[in-house]
Formats: C-alpha cells, structure tokens, sequence
C-alpha cells in the first residue's frame, strides 16, 4: 500500500524570501531560533499515580528480551520554528510540523504515513499585515487578550505549534490505523486521543520523566528499579482526555550512570488485557533496545523505530 | 525487473555534501541495497539543464552507527546477537562515479543534484564519446568487446584512427601470466581488426613474434568456443573464425635443417617456412648483437666501411689480392680479413690499414663471425637467406616469427631487423600493406624501464613515439607494466589491462586507480579487461569472447611437433614437398658423400627457388661431386742419428 504522503514540499530559501517581503513591507525582519524549538517542553513535577497492580510499588523482572511478533509500526513527529519578523515588537514565527509512521517488516522500515505543515503563527494583527504572504503556510491565531510581549508571544506559539505537532501525529496515526491495525508504537503519550488510549494494540513509550508519578519511598523504588525489570502498572493522574495504564520500564543498568538511564514508560489501553501482557509487552521493548539510537544523546531510552522515524522526519524537513 | 522499466527508474540520486561534494569530474550518488550498480558501471545522470555520464569508480556502504562499540554494546558483546536484532539499521550504498561525459560540455560545471539511471546502449555510445566514430560513411570503429552491467550488453569500439594512426597509435596489455588474457586480448582484436577495419583506411596487416612456448604457433587452427563466446562474437557483429592467411617463419636449428619451432608437425608445413639470413641482412644490425663496450666510433666507422664498400659489392684492393672480394657471406668475409691480416703481416710495419686500426679490424671480426656461431639457425654462413616477403604483404595476413627457441640476442637480432625493415618499407610506401601490426609479447624484455640502453629499446622508443606517421602500430604486452620503459608505454594511444598483480597495482603508475578499482583488476575473471582509450575519459571495464584460434596448449596436442630429422629424413622430407614424385633413394644417392654444408645450402637453395624439375636444380646446386682423395702419407726427413759426440756430424 502506498504510503499517505502530503504533498506539502518545503521550497528551499523560503524563509528567506519572506523575511524580505517582510522587510518590504514595513516589518522587521528577524532570524531567532528559539531553545528546545525541534521538541516540546514538559514541566517538571509530580502527579502521584494510582497503583493498579500490587499493593504497594514494586519491581517486576519481565523475563529475557523477546522480538516483537509480526510487523510494528512506529510514529513520532517533529516540529521547527523559528521568528521570521516583527511588526514593532509582535513577532511573526514561522513552523514546520511533521509526522510519520514507519512500519517494520522482515526487520527493515519503510514509510506508511507521512504529513508535513506550515504554520505560520502570531497575533491577529500581524498574521493581516502578512495574509498574501503566506503562500503554503496556514495562519494560526495566537490570543492577543494580553498586552503584547514578545517572549510571552513566543510562549504561547511554542504552545499552539505542539498542540499542532500533536494534532497531526493524532492524523497520521488515525490514517495508519484506519489501513492497518497492527502494533504501534507512539513516541509519547497514548493519552492525548481516547481512541488510541483505548486501543488494544497501541503502546506509547515516554523518554521524558519531568512528570513523576510517585514520591519519597516510592519514587526510590521507581527510579531504582534494575535492568529488565517494570514497575507495577498504575494508572496516571493524567490532565489529558483519556485514561491510560502505564509503567516504567528500565532498558539498560543504570548503576554507575544516572537514575534515569534507560528508563522509560510505557503507556497502553487501560484493560485487563493490557495489564496481563505487561511482562510480555516488556520483553518485546527489551528486545527494540538494539540497535542501540546513537548518536542522538537520549539513545538510552530512545527506541530505533522511533529514532528512525525522527531521522526521517528531519532529512524530509530540510 | 525488464530492461526497459530500468532505463526510466532511477537507481540512484545524486548526493552533494561539505564533505562529498560533486565537481565537474566527479560526483556521489546513492542507490537502494538491492541495486545491481557496481564498480565499472556507467550511469547517466538527468536534469533538466545538464546531462552526465559517468563510471562508477568506487563504492561505500554504512550505517548510522557512530562507532563500533555501540554496536558491541547494542549486541551485548554477541556478534551473533546482531542478526537478532528488531530493526537493521539504516545503511547506505554510496558510489562515486568519474564523469565520462557532459551535456553541455560548456561551461564544464560541477554535476548538479538529480536521478541516476543505468546506462543503456545509447548511452553508453555517448558516454564514451563513440558516436564521434562510429557513425557514418567514414566510420572507423572496431569492437574491442561488450560492456556488461546490469544486465546490459553494449558493443565497445575503438577509434581506429587512435589505435592504428594517424591520430594516435600502439596498445599496450598489462596482466598476470597464466590466465591467457594478454595474448587472447590480442588475436581477437586483430580477428576483429581484420574484420572491420574500414575500406577507406586502406590494408592492414600484423608481424606477430612468438616469444615464448606454442602461444601463436596455431592462428591458422580453429578453436573450441563457448555458446557465450558465440554470443559476444554475435553482440559484436564479427565472425568466430580463425585467421585466413599465415605465414610461419622461424630459423632452423643448430643443425640446420629442423626448424626451431613447436610448429613442425607435417600437417602446418605448408605455411611454416625457415627464416634464414646471411651477412648482408645481418651487418646492418651488428649493433644489436655488440655490447656497449664493442661499439665505440672506430669500431663502428670500420662496420660503416664493410657495409658501404664491401659486402655485397666488388671490392678491389690489389694490395690484398689481385682478384677484387666478393663478399656475399660470413665465409667470404673471413676470407677478407685474413687478406688484410695477411698484408699487415707481409708488411712487417705499421697498425693501420687503410685509417683502421688493425686492433678495431681484430675486434670487428671477432664479434662478426662470433654472430653466425650464436645466431646459429638464423644466420647462415653459406648466403643462401630466405626472408620475409618485403613489399609483398597481403592484407589481413598475418605473419608470425617464432623466435622462441632463440638465444636472447639472436632473438633481438630478429626484433630489430624486421621492425626495421618494416618501417623503411612503410616510409617508402611499398610494403604491400598501409598498415602494420607488431605485437611483441615480454616487452619489458625489450624496453625495461632500467637497464641498459639498448639498441632495441632505442629502437621501441623511436618507434612508439613516431611509428604511427608511418601506419606502424606496436601491440605490445607485458606481465608489470611499470617494468617497461615509461615512454614506451606512455605512448601507447590504448591501454588494456586483464587481472593485474597486487604488487603491480601498488607501484605509482596506477595512483590514478581507485581502491576499488584495483580490487576488480585484482581479481577480474578470464576475458574480461578494463580499457583505456582516448575517447575514453575513463577506463572501462568490457568483456571480449575468447579468439577463435586453437590455444597453444590445444595445438600441441593435435599437431605434436615432429621428431628432429637426420639430414638425409629432412632432405627427402623438404624436396618431397616441392616435389612428391622425388623417390628417397634418388636423393640419397645425390647427398652420399657430400659435405652436410653444401647439402644444407642446396636444399635452401632449391628451396627458395622452387623449380620446374627440382631434382636437376638440387643436383646442380651440389655441383660436381669430389671424391674425397687421401692424402698419401709424405716421406718424412730421416731422423737425425744420434751420438754421445754433440759435435759429431
């Protein structure tokens, strides 16, 4: 089946070309590439989760790595921006979003999915001033109920463009699993669509740990926990739309590096179904540590599936 | 996947990096695992503005791993883990390719970013810029073989111009011994040369030297061919046959009558004939058999002076002897320097006779008549020659001279005289053909890179840098390339090389080869060679169909040389074929009692002139036969009677 590809091509010196319309239009062109502007940023803290399996926090040893039965198919997706200009001092910030699934067979990937946009981000005022100048790019309205300020501007595309990001990963990951209802694995969080968090065979995987569902003794056990073993499954405090089970999982030993070296979660569907695979579920990632994700710097934690998605998502978004 | 779904997909995409980047002679492409791109293969990349040809020069292949050791640790230390792996890792199949060609060709500009296809046979004529000559009335191309990638077959031709003159000219093998390419490479492509070369650049012909064991004894012989052979043969639009017309030379024994060659069975001797000569075809080239030492100007003024005023002509000098010389051959030439020792002698004065020095005259005649005692076979001393047909050269024959049974000397004597008898007669125009072939086998033999400044090397040098003014083009081919004489083979115009030495290829001569390159020549197949012409920008690998000649091995086994004959077997043996009614007691009663010299020069004689009634012509050719007389024994001078008295009478 051929992959879904949208048609959207980023012409090359785009940027470039509208900084000078921008310039010939009275704004001031601008070129500022925000921190953390290709991934999205997660608040540190703590969200005591609810215990589904055992009475209290443990550890559980899921057994030797397994190889994923069948084909598997991996999402993920990435986002850019960068400020193009600004009419006085309201910035105008130019996104890119994409988002991709690639599926496995006979161990090579190959793309299933793929969709790409152009945001083009900033108060109403200025997105007016820039209407025929958009060309591909869709205008997406930040609030402006607030006196302008630019880095609160920023803050606030930064926000809109993950929600964006977010919004087409939901697509691509609807499309895929309208042609295919095979294993897929989410970078992130399955909690962000009540249908994937209710899927049977959806399992999404989280590098980052700023959330933390425990504390004091528990987050010990938690952060300590050996190699080839899970937690107890529990269930998030999520602030998202649907209720998910997850655990934690450690894919490589930590001892001598850092509590959270090779630790990921796993989220899956809230089901009893889910909750007896776990260990099975574990084996399968224990054996998706290798090839190991270098050189990206979270190889650890980082899937190959998922790393190979980001790479190709990258080499389209040049 | 059919060829023509090939020839509109592309195999690869053009990649440009900081790192890597595409210049106007080289660019980097990548291809999918399973594309049937290879070293050697020509590519043609398309865009819109610019076309380019290129060869595939090298190939890379990696992965996205950083360093072994995240592998290692990715695999827990288990190599076999590898393989057990979820996911194989993203790998790349890399290639450069050296342009061949661009379109435009002005402005030469750097190879733009754009698909990659396979070559097809199109391409592949204007990737090696063959459509300037092999198109139209005035074409002059010949097959050289069939480039084969990917499943496609294109003839290869050479620029006849380039390879034969005026344009540029020679050809050059380099290759291991033993796998049967470099003299193959050559009988087939004089079998296609003869077959193509075009009417309106007139007569070709080739003078072949056998050099070593039975390798060209049997051009005349059809060989075994395969059903691929047959195919290349018919990809290349020539016919799989063997040479039509040959003519074998080689000199005799030191017996002087069986010839020193592998090519004596009786059924070959119709076209294998003795290559015999005298003083006069020698003298000229007594150069090649003096060493350095011996050809100092005295001495070489005194050659001058028996060449110009001596041999073959009248020479009068009554204070030698009344009767005027008559020096026809090495005998009468002996009998002119006793004269003059004689003289000297008689004089009872003086070193010098007429402004020679008697020393030089000494050192002339020990070196001269030392030849005919080396060059025994080839150099007769009774003046009876029998020599290749000068001015009577037919074209598409070829002429072969064994001189593998000769000393290494006589052997240069041979190299040296008939190349230069070949270009006198191409510089006058009347050799009978407009063009000549030489091939000559070990040519680091006769053109070292170090060694001695030869009379031959010498020789080979003039040659190689002017010989195609006169249609005069050196095949030659050698084991190492970088052994020969860098002149020698700097000129030559096309350049060929089968499976080449690891050791070889290391040397400076093939620094311009890739790595990847070399591997191929390293460990290429039989009957595949990599080509450099002039129209080439780039060596092309092409693969040629084995010559349809019988191999040297096959030939001895079907015609095994003859056992050496008694003089009276080879008397019979060779008058029997100029005349077969001749009975074997006639003759034998003819030779009884004659000196094996003059039987010898009588066959020749009778030989060479091949006479209406053989029979009367080889008996006068023996003259009146002289009884043999024994000398009666003298009285000898009574022996002084001896006494105790001393004084006694």
């Amino acid at each position: 089946m051929p992959p879904n590809r949208t048609a959207v091509r980023v012409r090359r010196g785009q940027s470039t070309l509208l900084r000078r319309a921008l310039a010939e239009r009275g704004l001031s062109p601008a070129t500022w590439l925000p921190e953390a502007s290709e991934g999205r940023v997660v608040e540190a803290t703590i969200q005591p989760a609810r215990l589904i399996e055992d009475a209290e926090l443990r550890t559980h040893a899921v057994g030797s790595a397994q190889a994923w039965p069948g084909k598997v198919a991996f999402l993920d997706g990435i986002q850019r921006y960068h400020i193009v200009g600004y009419l006085g001092s309201t910035p105008l910030v130019e996104a890119r979003v994409a988002a991709a699934v690639r599926v496995r067979r006979d161990r090579r990937l190959t793309t299933a999915g793929l969709e790409q946009e152009r945001l083009m981000l900033g108060r109403p005022d200025v997105l007016r001033a820039v209407e025929d100048l958009l060309e591909d790019a869709r205008p997406v309205v930040l609030p402006d109920d607030e006196p302008g300020h630019p880095v609160v501007d920023l803050e606030a595309a930064r926000r809109a463009i993950d929600r964006e990001r977010g919004a087409l990963e939901l697509r691509v990951g609807d499309a895929y699993r309208q042609q295919d209802e095979g294993w897929l694995v989410v970078d992130g969080s399955l909690a962000e669509s009540p249908q994937w968090a209710a899927a049977a065979r959806m399992i999404g995987v989280s590098k980052s740990h700023a959330t933390l569902p425990f504390a004091g003794r528990d987050q010990v056990v938690y952060l300590e926990m050996p190699y080839g073993n899970r937690s107890s499954v529990f269930a998030p405090k999520s602030h998202a739309v649907a209720p998910v089970y997850s655990w934690a999982l450690r894919l490589w030993p930590w001892e001598g590096r850092d509590l959270f070296h090779g630790l990921i979660r796993v989220e899956t569907a809230p089901t009893r179904e889910a909750l007896d695979a776990a260990d099975q579920i574990g084996r399968w990632l224990l054996a998706e540590r290798a090839p190991i994700s270098t050189p990206d710097p979270r190889w650890d934690r980082l899937l190959y599936g998922i790393h190979d998605v980001e790479v190709y998502l990258k080499s389209r978004m040049v | 996947m059919s060829r023509e779904q090939d020839e509109v997909i592309p195999v690869g995409r053009v990649v440009a990096t900081e790192l890597k980047p595409s210049t106007p002679h080289q660019f980097y492409f990548w291809t999918a695992r399973q594309s049937p791109v290879g070293i050697g293969a020509i590519v043609r990349v398309a865009t819109v503005e610019r076309l380019v040809y290129g060869v595939v020069t090298d190939g890379y292949a990696y992965s996205d791993l950083m360093t072994p050791l995240d592998d290692v640790i990715g695999a827990d230390g288990d190599p076999a883990a590898v393989d057990a792996h979820p996911t194989e890792r993203a790998e790349i199949r890399l290639y450069a390719a050296a342009v061949l060609r661009q379109e435009p060709a002005e402005p030469l500009q750097p190879v733009p970013i754009g698909d990659v296809f396979l070559a097809t046979d199109i391409d592949v004529i204007a990737a090696l810029r063959m459509d300037a000559y092999t198109e139209g009335e005035r074409a002059t191309k010949l097959p050289v073989g069939v480039y084969h990638a990917a499943g496609l077959r294109a003839p290869v031709f050479l620029d006849a111009d380039f390879l034969l003159g005026p344009e540029a000219a020679h050809l050059n093998i380099s290759g291991v011994s033993g796998l049967a390419t470099k003299t193959s490479a050559v009988e087939f492509l004089l079998t296609s040369i003869f077959q193509t070369f075009p009417a309106h650049k007139g007569s070709v012909a080739a003078v072949c030297f056998n050099v070593k064991g039975p390798d060209l004894c049997f051009l005349d012989q059809p060989g075994e061919l395969s059903a691929e052979d047959l195919e290349l043969y018919a990809k290349l639009d020539l016919e799989a046959e063997c040479f039509q017309s040959v003519r074998y030379f080689a000199p005799y024994k030191a017996d002087g009558v069986n010839l020193n060659t592998l090519r004596t069975n009786r059924a070959l001797s119709g076209n294998t004939e003795p290559l015999v000569w005298g003083l006069r075809e020698v003298l000229d080239f007594a150069e090649v058999l003096l060493n350095r030492d011996d050809i100092d100007a005295k001495a070489d003024a005194f050659i001058d002076f028996l060449a110009d005023r001596v041999v073959g002509k009248e020479y009068v000098d009554t204070t030698l002897r009344q009767e005027p010389f008559r020096v026809q051959t090495f005998a009468d030439l002996n009998d002119f320097f006793r004269a003059i020792f004689d003289y000297a002698e008689a004089l009872g004065r003086g070193e010098v006779w007429r402004t020679h020095h008697l020393a030089t005259i000494r050192k002339v005649r020990n070196r001269l008549s030392n030849i005919s005692t080396r060059s025994k076979g080839l150099v007769t001393d009774d003046g009876v020659v029998n020599d290749l047909p000068w001015g009577e050269f037919q074209d598409r024959s070829v002429l072969c001279i064994d001189v593998a049974g000769l000393d290494p000397l006589a052997q240069d004597l041979v190299f040296a005289r008939v190349v230069s008898k070949l270009r006198e007669h191409l510089e006058r125009r009347d050799l009978g053909v407009d063009h000549i072939i030489v091939f000559v086998d070990e040519l680091n033999k006769y053109a070292p890179a170090d060694g001695p400044d030869t009379y031959v090397r010498r020789m080979l040098l003039d040659l190689s840098e002017r010989g195609r003014y006169l249609g005069l083009a050196l095949f030659s081919a050698q084991q190492f390339r970088s052994q020969v004489h860098r002149r020698v083979v700097g000129n030559a115009g096309t350049s060929i090389f089968g499976r080449m030495d690891m050791d070889e290829l290391a040397t400076p001569g093939y620094s311009t080869v890739t790595p990847a390159t070399k591997s191929k020549l390293a460990t290429m197949p039989k009957g595949e060679l990599m080509v450099r012409h002039p129209h080439f920008t780039q060596p092309i690998f092409v693969r040629f169909p084995r010559p349809a000649v019988m191999t040297g091995r096959d030939g001895i086994e079907r015609f095994p040389p003859e056992q050496d004959l008694s003089l009276a077997e080879a008397v019979r043996r060779q008058l029997q074929a100029l005349d077969r009614h001749l009975s074997a007691a006639d003759l034998a009663g003819l030779i009884e009692g004659r000196r094996d010299v003059d039987v010898r020069r009588a066959v020749h004689a009778t030989r060479q002139a091949r006479p209406e009634n053989v029979l009367a012509f080889f008996r006068s050719c023996l003259g009146r036969a002289v009884p043999l007389e024994v000398a009666p024994p003298q009285r000898g001078i009574p022996a002084v009677k001896r006494s105790s008295d001393p004084y006694a009478p």
